[in-house]
């Protein structure tokens, strides 16, 4: 799978280059604007994935710089702000950008918004193929052949997200950050029980030791 | 305006009146003038004096018994001067004036502080949307170099989030006309920012975390209201039992209402502090003795429900619990829209 590209259009550099450096280890390309000028033209050059745009930037601000690339382009645009009122998120969408999040924000749940968004961009299927399984996300079943093993809420949000980043490692608090976001509220003993329970689910189906801990860091899918 | 106090200011006219007229009466009498001329010369004298007095009396009386009436009954007095008509004696027109110039004064003083006011708030906003800034930074940097920042870095920077975003409240709901905006909002997804903003807290303090019900529409501003539940649960987060703490979230509906409880198993009020909680500045007993507190939380939070036409209210027994309910009414007339 190719890298996604992201662009970032945020005038404080420092800002802008810790974003980049976020994306980038998360598995994004993760482009900075340089040009505020000719911004349009810019993006429409790099054609990104994903566009990060604030809405403070110079030349003209963000809405407006998202209003005339709406009417060229249907790049997949988050509105990063320090402004938090709900005016300015309803205008925002009714520009058209995709979602809308407040600085500071934290970094794990705007990777979140992100991932979220691109899925939605891509029409993402429902079966998602791991080796010799079928994982179907929605019913929160895996299929092997004919055998079907059931996982609960939580085990499918944690395996799911352990399959969006095979081959990475996932921190404890990633994996917490995602099922928090999906409104399961669980505590720290609770998630190691999941994961012990996906563990020995994933055992039936013949994979044993997939999922490796990784001693005070996290967890990884091989 | 009383006909006896009246008459007390015109003392002046009475004693002269009475010495002219003792002085007439000893002039008939030394020219020994006939005796039904000084009845009639007595009688037109007082007619007159009589005359001037009523009638100067009921033309100032119209006035300021009108004046009067109208501060009573105005709830800002000082607009008194556009109810009444420019009266038509000489004191009642300087008295007008005079008011007039007053107040003229006094407007353009307040309205000079209005607009030190607004400039100050417009100000503060601006400020927090830049002090976001290098503390967003900082939230990026902690989390790109885990090496040198710890956990204890992003803690703290919650806090100064907190509290810079009480001070955008505490702006916006003193002058609340502005920024809200009233759409139908599902409390789930409020809560679960909420429960995300606070996840860090509430899984380092092993409170344990329950919503249930919650899949209910209300009209409402869902920022404020995040602000306004993210202070209830910090709270609760922070007057915490020792061990087994939880907070439990739920909500109700009836034909009239939805209600949305928060109910934590902490230290509880102390029944004496429970009527003054949403009083400005309060800490009470809890907030001397555990923790540093503002008083500003819970003061902001009911402001902004009050704006918002959201009622909420606070039970507490001490050492066992704290609830919180805040009640959406529902409005018929938005049925249509739904």
């Amino acid at each position: 799978m190719r890298m996604q590209k992201i662009l970032i259009i945020e005038d404080d550099s420092v800002i802008s280059h810790e974003l980049s450096n976020l994306l980038n280890n998360s598995g994004y390309e993760a482009l900075e604007l340089q040009n505020f000028e000719n911004a349009i033209e810019e993006i429409l050059e790099i054609s990104p994935d994903l566009i990060l745009l604030d809405i403070n930037i110079p030349y003209m601000n963000g809405e407006i710089l998202l209003q005339n690339l709406r009417k060229k382009s249907n790049i997949p645009v988050i509105m990063v702000t320090s402004k938090n009122n709900e005016t300015d998120e309803v205008l925002s969408m009714s520009f058209g950008a995709d979602d809308y999040i407040t600085k500071p924000y934290n970094p794990n749940i705007l990777l979140l918004r992100i991932s979220a968004v691109l899925k939605r961009s891509s029409n993402s299927i429902d079966v998602v193929k791991y080796k010799d399984l079928e994982v179907y996300m929605k019913k929160g079943i895996i299929r092997k052949d004919e055998q079907e093993i059931i996982l609960t809420k939580n085990e499918m949000i944690i395996f799911n997200y352990l399959l969006t980043h095979q081959n990475k490692i996932v921190t404890r608090d990633e994996l917490m950050t995602d099922l928090w976001n999906n409104d399961e509220y669980i505590n720290d003993n609770a998630l190691s029980v999941n994961i012990s329970r996906l563990r020995s689910k994933l055992k039936e189906v013949g994979y044993e030791n997939i999922i490796e801990t990784r001693k005070k860091v996290g967890y990884i899918l091989s | 305006m009383k006909f006896r106090y009246f008459l007390k200011d015109k003392i002046y006219f009475f004693i002269t009146f009475f010495i002219v007229y003792l002085i007439l009466l000893l002039t008939f009498f030394a020219f020994r003038i006939d005796f039904s001329l000084i009845i009639m010369t007595s009688f037109l004298f007082f007619f007159f004096a009589i005359f001037v007095l009523l009638f100067e009396y009921f033309k100032k009386k119209s006035f300021y018994t009108n004046l009067l009436f109208n501060i009573e009954a105005l709830d800002k007095a000082y607009l008194v001067l556009e109810t009444i008509e420019k009266p038509n004696f000489y004191d009642g027109e300087l008295l007008y004036q005079a008011l007039y110039e007053i107040n003229k004064s006094m407007n353009e003083f307040t309205k000079n502080l209005e607009y030190q006011l607004d400039d100050f708030k417009d100000y503060i906003e601006m400020w927090i949307h830049e002090v976001k800034v290098p503390i967003s930074s900082l939230v990026l940097m902690a989390h790109n170099h885990k090496d040198k920042f710890d956990y204890k870095t992003l803690e703290q920077l919650k806090r100064i989030e907190d509290y810079v975003e009480q001070v955008l409240y505490y702006a916006r709901c003193e002058n609340a006309e502005k920024d809200y905006l009233i759409r139908k909002v599902s409390l789930n997804k409020v809560i679960s920012n909420i429960a995300l903003k606070n996840k860090n807290d509430l899984l380092e303090n092993k409170v344990d975390f329950k919503v249930q019900n919650v899949s209910y529409q209300v009209f409402t501003d869902s920022k404020w209201l995040e602000f306004i539940l993210n202070q209830i649960v910090n709270n609760s987060i922070k007057y915490r039992k020792k061990e087994n703490s939880s907070i439990q979230i739920s909500a109700s509906e009836d034909s009239k209402k939805v209600t949305l409880t928060i109910l934590d198993n902490g230290i509880g009020i102390p029944s004496f502090d429970l009527p003054k909680v949403f009083q400005k500045s309060f800490t009470g007993y809890n907030g001397r003795v555990m923790t540093k507190s503002t008083g500003m939380g819970l003061f902001i939070a009911k402001n902004l429900c009050e704006k918002l036409g959201h009622r909420i209210e606070i039970l507490s027994e001490e050492g066992k619990y704290t609830k919180v309910n805040i009640i959406f009414s529902k409005n018929r007339f938005y049925d249509p829209v739904k």
